[in-house]
């Protein structure tokens, strides 16, 4: 394998710098750290009251219908933009959801098979994926967890598309595309994201979002998440799946 | 190096302040050479460093992870994004200059600089290549490539052989065979 390698290019590459002799200097570095995270934490709080007052100004909209729908997305939109309370409630949600671990390959059940237009409204079908491993997130645009989630997701399609992987996301936006298309354009959603049916939602039991599934490479549910689950948990189960023989 | 990184599995990630001030202990030097290597300005790369490690602490992701792999992947795309800035500012400033008089002979030495050559040439590649490329530089084995690129590690000497090509030819074609 080394035998292809090309020294010239090595050459020119370890000549970039910095000298030898170059170290960086710990100490600054420390107290740069310190500081940093002081502001932050400091902004945060902040932006943490804001953002409880925001909720709190919403609770009575919630008792209109016609209001019910703009109150929420104020909670939702505000959960979102505050770390502090983000990293709060995520913390809350993974310690009390029990995300279920790996499947052994026998026990695994065949995921429900569907047929939904991805954006440019061209079908996609589960079953045509068999031979790769999919991971499969329903989601929703209002949904704070989901977002937090959705980054990882587009890593991993980067990360492991050459592996025979593909990440789907189903929304389940009841504004349909008209609210889920400029969310994709907003957050660089790379991934092939359809439009949900409650069918398909039923077949797969999404009832809380978000809700995930890791289908292997024989179209069977390898993993199940309900609720946001750590990014490393996804990789490491993404990876072991995809190290699977069939 | 591996020293550090055994001791890293120690660490009890519940105290977050003494967490990322032990991550930061351990690997501070080491992430902050990867973006000196890219950058031409040291302390420009001790700023960035610091903010690899303050995104490191606000990510809970992160943390479940091989830590020094994600500090490595992080490190070396904020070193190029930072170069990528650098390098679209020094074309605007060189389309200014064109409507002046003549560079100084010291802008003429530092264009020449063969560094700098790389270095536009690692701005232009494709990303991936090019994170690939430095960190190999820097002395990253096969394995440590693959858990800081998530790339599959029977494939890396392809992947490797690729971007060398790839920045041969971009080189090249800029500046003609040396």
């Amino acid at each position: 394998m080394d035998s292809n390698r090309d020294e010239w290019v090595e050459e020119r590459l370890a000549a970039l710098g910095p000298d030898r002799e170059w170290q960086a200097d710990v100490s600054r570095g420390l107290s740069r750290l310190r500081e940093r995270r002081r502001l932050k934490r400091n902004r945060t709080q902040r932006w943490g009251w804001v953002a409880a007052g925001a909720v709190a100004a919403s609770v009575p909209l919630m008792a209109f219908p016609t209001t019910r729908a703009f109150a929420q997305r104020c909670v939702s939109a505000c959960v979102g933009q505050s770390n502090w309370v983000h990293s709060l409630l995520t913390r809350n949600v993974s310690s009390a959801v029990p995300s279920s671990a790996l499947v052994n390959g026998s026990e695994r059940r065949m995921a429900p098979d569907f047929v939904l237009a991805d954006a440019s409204g061209k079908p996609v079908r589960l079953s045509e994926l068999r031979g790769k491993v999919v991971l499969l997130n329903f989601w929703a645009t209002w949904c704070a967890p989901c977002a937090a989630e959705i980054p990882w997701f587009i890593e991993f399609q980067k990360g492991y598309e050459h592996a025979g992987f593909a990440t789907l996301g189903v929304s389940l936006d009841e504004d349909g595309w008209s609210a889920v298309k400029p969310y994709i354009d907003a957050h660089k959603i790379d991934y092939r994201v359809m439009l949900g049916k409650d069918d398909v939602a039923q077949a797969y039991g999404a009832h809380s979002l978000p809700t995930t599934f890791i289908i292997d490479r024989s179209g069977r549910i390898a993993a199940t998440h309900v609720g946001i689950c750590g990014k490393g948990e996804y990789e490491a189960e993404i990876r072991r799946v995809v190290d699977e023989r069939e | 190096m591996d020293a550090s990184r055994e001791a890293l599995v120690e660490i009890d990630t519940g105290e977050d302040r003494l967490d990322v001030e032990t991550v930061f202990q351990a690997h501070y030097e080491r992430i902050a050479r990867v973006i000196a290597r890219v950058l031409r300005d040291p302390s420009r790369a001790e700023e960035l460093a610091v903010d690899v490690f303050l995104k490191w602490s606000q990510n809970p992701g992160a943390q479940g992870e091989n830590a020094s792999a994600w500090l490595y992947r992080v490190a070396v795309r904020a070193g190029l994004d930072e170069l990528r800035r650098e390098s679209r500012r020094s074309r605007r400033e060189s389309l200014v200059r064109f409507f002046r008089p003549s560079p100084t002979p010291e802008d003429m030495r530092a264009a020449q600089e063969d560094q700098d050559r790389v270095r536009t040439v690692l701005a232009v590649i494709q990303s991936r290549e090019a994170e690939l490329l430095i960190l190999r530089s820097h002395g990253l084995s096969y394995e440590e490539l693959a858990a800081a690129l998530n790339l599959n590690p029977a494939s890396i000497g392809t992947f490797l052989s690729r971007a060398e090509q790839t920045f041969r030819k971009e080189y090249i074609k800029r500046y003609g065979q040396q």
